[in-house]
């Protein structure tokens, strides 16, 4: 207790609760319209920038557009490779949904996502046993990886106050660090040079017997191992959130770490072990990529996956059902781009029209509550009679 | 409205409001208000919430345009559109809540929102200077954060009196005040307006506090000017009529307003403390507490120390004891380790030493949630701090602190949920569109109803109930009083923990008065006078 303070003002959500969401239980009301009016003026004006941005760098936007379609979702291949790019995407999404729920912001996935693809292929390389049991140590290594990473996080928070946001991003920093050396370590995990070339910054190749496998054969769609566990991952994690015990406290504690604590509930029990679960499903996003499509620890193995799959759970407001389609749609862009070469635009440009969309996403969420805040204080000012009738609840939070 | 013509005629007013009006949508807010402040006049505005005064404020300030009527300043019609004009025109308002920055110095705090170069030692001097004037002592170079709350009351008057104003509006100056700090508040507008002919404008729900400080008083009832009276002629249990709009029995409602008559309004608010409240029949104890029946504590605190994080002492070896089926008031100043032990019985932090005993067994502090399962409900101070959770569903609020019993081994069972919701929905009177709608939608009274019920829900053996009127209205806290009563006959044992005298003396069979953190004496209520209270909220044995 420190100074006496006067009675309390309305409690208002703060704004960067409306970028993370993470409040399942609240039905659509006019906010939800006003959001979704803004969202498509938005998206529009986001889709114009790309527009003028292809035509300024002399492309032409019916090409880009035409090879966006062509490499992501024109045909069966299109959609595979969409699909392999959006099984990492949706991992990670939903471990930020997780933390995000909890109220604990973790950006480090991309950090995490390497320490997985490192632990898992350091299991992978020398665990001998069958196929099966390698695969799933492996994957179940991965995720362990990623959730100590986080978990290093969680523990400076709760034991020292150490601010999550900063500490996750920071060791994606020595995640980087600690992968580069792990491959330039002939006793770790770099490549065992073969005839006379120097070896190289990363590791064996995983043998065939050891890679996810894909159900469907090229140019028919293949669906791989990593999309199908993605996929369960988020049903599953879609019905926890909403509907169990669990997911409960976790919105709790989100939104009101003292009523949770007045409720039972440990801050630093849930609170950091829903960190360590978001780190672990970036690191088995981690496994996912090495065991499904690259096979090697390589430094560049996360390839903005976790920093992406951030996004994808930005734009799904921490709503695993929501990052589904999100994730499909953002592992559509980059299987798109890589098609872009031939239009003569730059494919890092699909990179500033995957931000625009990003924007074009988060920002209504925060514009609408700016928006509904001025409404809102314009008419608090009207104090509410004192004693409305029956009829006509009081719809605002009356001023006190 | 036969009152409002009858103005005192005489000298050019101060201050003339005229015909205002405003309507937010169906909701009219003020309608075709007059107002007339003279010069060196403390005007009283009463008022429920909601009756329109802060809106009528608004708008005299710029925050807010009427729709219709107009502001005149010592006769002339002026242009209040922006907070910045009022200022030029000589209007300056303290608000109820105070808009200061904590960590920031008390000049600093008196120098924002000034325009053009900002000089430290001038305004220092400023401070230093005001504040002599008008008997404001405060450091100017002190941090607000460490001053207490009658302290930034000062810090508020000092900025507002320094940029000279002709009228000054005081929204519930009061409502965190002590009673010697109130009476000192009143004391300097009275110099204030007396020595230099400033209109005063004191928006109050205190009928107290109207009568004893004001020289003309208007009330305000669903956005029209319901009577205007000089103070002289009229009376508390009058005002407090005109005021609900209807007769008030001076028990629980007396209690409600504030409404400790006095006999002679022109002493300030010391009468309160010089027996005031002989005059209010004083609440019976309830009969059924068995206050002196050994060995029955319910509640038993014993021996708590809290020292605060800069190792200031929060609370000081408390002890005390809540019989089953009894109401114990905890009374004493703000800020005095009431938010502390508020907070340790809500679970929310653990004391350095001492114990908690419910129904003879220690509770294991250390452990969130320990305190419920033992059957300590709570009503918070700050309900939205750790009352409850204002995203979520008011049937979500109402189960939050039980989830095991409403649910399976992993999921939630949302029918059991929604028919416990409806039942308390209805058995407390909480209204609301449904039980789905978010708990931030419903007014105050109904959010802490909400509170109420879930902890009432749980039969809890002890509910210790932290301010629990706060911000509440008449009818909120009428409501208020007649559950914790109830509560009490069911055998709970109830701790009142609050800073209303009224509030404290209506329900209470026993008062506890906590000073420094720690309790100087408890007195049954009988026993208890304003003045023995008095003395030892001042932390001198009585």
């Amino acid at each position: 207790m420190s100074a006496p303070s006067p009675t309390p003002a309305p409690a208002r959500r703060p704004l960067a609760a409306y970028v993370v969401g993470g409040m399942g239980l609240r039905r659509p009301g006019a906010d939800a319209w006003r959001t979704a009016a803004i969202t498509v003026g938005c998206v529009a004006v986001a889709v114009l920038l790309a527009g003028l941005l292809v035509t300024i760098s002399d492309g032409s936007p019916s090409e880009v557009v035409d090879a966006l379609y062509t490499g992501s979702i024109a045909d069966a291949a299109g959609w595979s490779q969409t699909l392999v790019n959006a099984a990492p995407l949706l991992l990670v999404a939903l471990g930020a949904c997780i933390a995000n729920r909890a109220g604990v912001f973790n950006i480090g996935q991309e950090g995490q996502l390497l320490i997985g693809a490192m632990v898992g292929c350091f299991v992978a390389l020398r665990l001998q046993g069958p196929g099966w049991l390698v695969i799933s140590v492996a994957l179940v290594a991965a995720a362990a990886g990623g959730g100590a990473w986080s978990g290093i996080s969680a523990a400076m928070y709760y034991t020292r106050g150490v601010n999550v946001v900063v500490s996750t991003l920071l060791l994606t920093f020595i995640a980087i660090q600690v992968v580069q050396f792990a491959v330039l370590s002939p006793s770790l995990l770099q490549e065992t040079g073969i005839g006379n070339g120097p070896a190289r910054p990363q590791s064996d190749s995983v043998p065939e017997f050891l890679r996810l496998a894909s159900f469907g054969q090229y140019p028919d769609l293949t669906i791989g191992v990593g999309v199908i566990l993605a996929l369960l991952a988020a049903v599953v994690l879609a019905v926890l959130l909403g509907r169990s015990r669990w997911g409960f406290r976790l919105s709790m504690l989100g939104l009101n770490p003292m009523a949770a604590r007045h409720a039972g509930i440990r801050a630093s029990r849930l609170g950091g072990s829903a960190l360590v679960l978001s780190g672990a499903f970036a690191g088995l996003a981690g496994g996912v990529i090495l065991l499904g499509t690259v096979f090697r620890l390589q430094p560049a193995i996360s390839n903005n996956y976790g920093w992406d799959g951030l996004l994808v759970a930005l734009v799904a407001r921490s709503r695993p059902g929501l990052a589904v389609p999100v994730a499909v749609l953002f592992g559509g862009l980059r299987a798109g781009s890589s098609y872009l070469a031939a239009t003569g635009v730059p494919d890092y440009l699909v990179d500033v029209i995957q931000a625009l969309l990003v924007l074009a996403f988060v920002v209504p969420p925060v514009l609408s509550a700016l928006w509904g805040r001025r409404l809102r204080n314009r008419s608090a000012v009207a104090e509410t009679p004192a004693r409305p009738s029956a009829a006509a609840p009081a719809k605002e939070e009356v001023p006190v | 409205m036969s009152h409002d013509r009858a103005r005192t005629d005489g000298p050019v007013p101060a201050l003339e409001l005229r015909g205002i009006s405003k309507r937010y949508g169906p909701v009219v807010a003020c309608d075709a208000v007059d107002l007339t402040v003279q010069r060196g006049e403390v005007h009283g505005l009463l008022g429920e919430n909601g009756a329109g005064k802060s809106t009528l404020m608004k708008v005299l300030m710029g925050l807010v345009q009427a729709d219709a009527g107009d502001v005149h300043r010592d006769g002339v019609a002026v242009d209040v559109r922006t907070p910045q004009q009022a200022a030029e025109h000589g209007l300056g308002m303290v608000h109820q809540h105070f808009s200061l920055i904590e960590p920031l110095t008390v000049w600093e705090n008196v120098a924002l929102g000034e325009p053009g170069r900002i000089d430290r030692d001038a305004i220092c001097a400023d401070v230093e200077a005001v504040g002599a004037r008008y008997g404001l002592t405060i450091e100017p170079t002190a941090t607000v954060e460490r001053l207490s709350a009658g302290e930034r009351q000062r810090v508020e008057l000092i900025k507002a009196l320094r940029r000279d104003p002709k009228v000054l509006v005081l929204d519930e100056p009061t409502s965190v005040l002590t009673i010697a700090e109130s009476a000192a508040l009143f004391e300097v507008l009275r110099t204030s307006v007396a020595a230099e002919g400033r209109g005063v404008i004191l928006i109050s729900h205190k009928l107290a506090e109207i009568t004893a400080a004001t020289d003309v008083v208007s009330v305000l009832r669903r956005g029209r000017l319901a009577f205007h009276c000089r103070t002289a002629d009229t009376s508390a249990p009058e005002l407090a009529r005109q005021m609900v709009g209807r007769d008030v029995s001076l028990r629980a409602e007396g209690a409600a307003l504030g409404l400790v008559v006095t006999d002679d309004p022109a002493k300030h608010l010391t009468p309160v403390l010089q027996g005031g409240l002989d005059a209010v029949p004083a609440e019976p104890p309830a009969p059924e507490a068995p206050a002196d029946v050994p060995g029955t504590a319910a509640l038993a605190l014993h021996g708590l120390c809290v020292a605060g994080p800069d190792g200031r002492i929060l609370l000081d070896s408390l002890d005390l004891e809540v019989a089953t089926g009894e109401i114990v008031a905890l009374y004493g100043v703000e800020g005095n380790g009431q938010a502390t032990l508020g907070d340790l019985l809500s679970g929310l932090m653990a004391p350095d030493t001492g114990e908690v005993r419910v129904d003879g067994r220690a509770v294991s502090l250390d452990r969130p949630g320990a305190l419920h399962e033992a059957g300590v409900g709570v009503i918070p101070e700050d309900r939205h701090r750790s009352g409850v959770v204002l995203d979520l569903s008011v049937a979500d609020n109402l189960v939050m602190t039980d989830l095991r019993r409403f649910s399976g081994r992993f999921l939630m069972r949302r029918a059991q949920i929604r028919a416990q919701a409806e039942e308390l929905v209805e058995r407390f009177a909480i209204r609301t569109p449904s039980v789905d709608a978010p708990l931030r939608t419903l007014s105050g009274g109904n959010q802490q109803r909400v509170v109420l019920a879930r902890e009432l829900s749980a039969n809890p053996t002890v509910l210790v109930a932290a301010q629990p009127t706060h911000g509440l209205d008449v009818g909120a806290i009428e409501d208020m009083y007649a559950r914790l009563r109830e509560a009490a006959a069911a055998g709970v044992a109830v701790l009142l923990i609050s800073t209303e005298l009224e509030e404290v003396m209506a329900l209470a069979s026993r008062i506890a008065v906590i000073s420094s953190g720690r309790i100087t004496g408890v007195l049954d209520v009988a026993d208890a006078s304003p003045q023995r209270l008095g003395m030892l909220v001042g932390g001198e044995a009585a």
